[in-house]
């Protein structure tokens, strides 16, 4: 069927045995502080909004959470005591790991190409059925799907991180700045949240990614799952690997045939 | 007349003793140290009414009417406004409270206002911290002419129960919900004159204009919530699980050699 399927058994062993590293330390504990925040965040934060209007949140969460808490006052309170040490600690590593981190993150992982636009074009219509036939085309590090929800994820946590400040610190906003913050907080949110479900999915039950996610603990795939999965990004790092074969290579050979003169000189 | 409250604290006012002295006003500001540019509590005038020498003059005193289906508690996002289970009263939790002011836009009577320097909302709360200790709201207490009563409607041996089945008359100034149903106001006027049913008519209600008896509207940012956010986060939450439905179902059905490539 396709090209990994002609690959001898020692080839597939090999690249299963190889590992390439996928995410660095600050990017793992980032990742799970981020999960526990928002573990913390998204339930109490649902259960705060308590309008009829709105109708959002069933009574029962409501009650449930409001009688956990003590109020709705402390729920409130833990929600945005959470919140600020959420802003403060993703701030803090997003600003000190600014230039070792972030930008190189951003640039090597979130930058979409031409491949990613007809993944785009391609996938989601082969998610409903149509288009079966067609190949994919080769993905980075990051899909293209990946990729666009992590402009979602950056967007919407810029929403949340501006308009929660200004619902807690009340004194210093005008009523209005205040109602207007409350939709953008939602929608911040629900930006984040509804592909949040297809994330999880695909990064801890869905079974052909499971190597993804226990990438999330030890930051390493193997080469077959690159291969499979993030054929650009493996052939990247094939090239970097032959290149660094080349250099090394070429300085043993500068380096023996130094010796050699040097042997020919005496 | 809808109420599940066990008690349903409300005043009775009656219209004809009240003289405009405003000690009520003075009363409320001391006990509850509201700001110099806030009042929870107005005195209407309605001005001079009739032609000479049959003239009339009639004060209508009003502050929160702890209303029995408040627009006002429906619309606060966090529920830091709420009617009291136990009491009735409709009163504001201000440590839940952001003072965005919802509320005080839903209000018809516009009885609440926000503090600008604590940034949020505050309004009459029925004077619970004097109540619970048995004593009478400070308005109640302070009125010289004996025109404000306040007290425990669903008990009838209470002051307002008796003053109201023995009143001639009695009012109250209900405001039409968006669903058509009367606010249900727990201020009963009575011996009130037949100009004063005009409040009820008409729009001249002093800082209510415009609201009174008008039905309480959806402000726009309502409207975008109910008729557009609201129905596009349905549409995407439901349009996220359906794709996922039907790519699980895919992968059951046809096993796993789709992503095998």
């Amino acid at each position: 069927m396709s090209a990994t399927n002609t690959l001898s058994v020692a080839e597939q062993k090999s690249l299963r045995a190889k590992m390439y590293k996928k995410h660095n330390l600050a990017n793992i504990l980032t990742h799970w502080f981020n999960v526990l925040s928002w573990l913390m965040l998204l339930p109490t934060g649902v259960a705060i909004i308590a309008s009829p209007r709105l109708g959002i949140t069933p009574l029962w969460i409501q009650e449930w959470f409001r009688n956990m808490f003590g109020g709705t006052a402390n729920l409130i309170t833990f929600h945005y005591t959470v919140g600020f040490v959420w802003i403060f600690i993703l701030m803090f590593n997003v600003f000190v790991g600014w230039r070792r981190y972030f930008i190189p993150f951003a640039a090597n992982r979130m930058i979409m190409d031409k491949d990613d636009m007809q993944w785009m074009m391609i996938k989601p219509l082969q998610m409903l059925g149509l288009r079966k036939g067609e190949p994919l085309p080769p993905q980075d590090a990051y899909n293209a799907g990946q990729k666009v929800y992590s402009y979602f994820v950056v967007l919407g946590t810029a929403g949340i991180m501006v308009s929660g400040p200004v619902m807690v610190l009340k004194e210093y906003f005008p009523p209005i700045i205040k109602q207007i913050a409350q939709p953008v907080h939602f929608l911040s949110v629900f930006m984040i949240v509804a592909w949040l479900f297809i994330h999880v999915y695909m990064g801890a039950i869905f079974p052909e990614e499971k190597e993804a996610f226990f990438s999330m603990f030890t930051g390493k795939v193997s080469a077959w799952y690159a291969k499979n999965h993030h054929a650009k990004w493996y052939w990247q790092k094939m090239q970097e690997e032959m290149d660094w074969e080349d250099e090394v290579s070429q300085k043993v050979a500068a380096e023996a045939s130094a010796s050699h003169d040097g042997a020919a000189a005496d | 007349m809808a109420n599940d409250t066990k008690k349903r604290y409300g005043f009775v006012i009656d219209v004809s003793r009240c003289i405009d002295c405003r000690a009520c006003m003075v009363a409320c500001s001391v006990e509850n140290t509201v700001p110099y540019n806030h009042t929870r509590i107005w005195v209407h005038d309605q001005g001079v009414q009739g032609d000479w020498p049959n003239l009339k003059r009639t004060f209508v005193p009003y502050n929160c009417m702890h209303c029995d289906n408040p627009p006002c508690t429906e619309v606060c996002v966090s529920g830091a406004t709420y009617k009291n289970k136990d009491n009735g009263l409709v009163l504001v939790d201000q440590e839940a409270c952001i003072g965005c002011g919802f509320c005080a836009e839903a209000c018809p009577y516009d009885v609440r206002y926000i503090d600008e320097q604590r940034g949020v909302v505050d309004k009459c709360n029925g004077c619970f911290q004097r109540v619970e200790t048995g004593m009478m709201p400070a308005c109640v207490q302070t009125c010289v002419g004996g025109s404000r009563l306040f007290g425990d409607f669903n008990d009838p041996e209470s002051t307002v129960s008796k003053a109201l089945s023995s009143a001639s008359s009695a009012i109250r100034l209900d405001a039409k919900r968006q669903d058509g149903n009367s606010t249900g106001p727990n201020i009963y006027y009575i011996h009130a004159p037949a100009e004063m049913l005009n409040l009820v008519t008409t729009d001249k209600f002093g800082q209510m204009e415009g609201k009174v008896p008008e039905a309480s509207e959806y402000t726009l940012s309502e409207e975008v919530w109910k008729k557009l956010i609201i129905p596009v986060i349905g549409l995407a939450t439901v349009a996220t699980f359906g794709v996922q439905a039907v790519f699980f179902t895919k992968q059951l059905v046809e096993g796993e050699k789709e992503f095998e490539e």
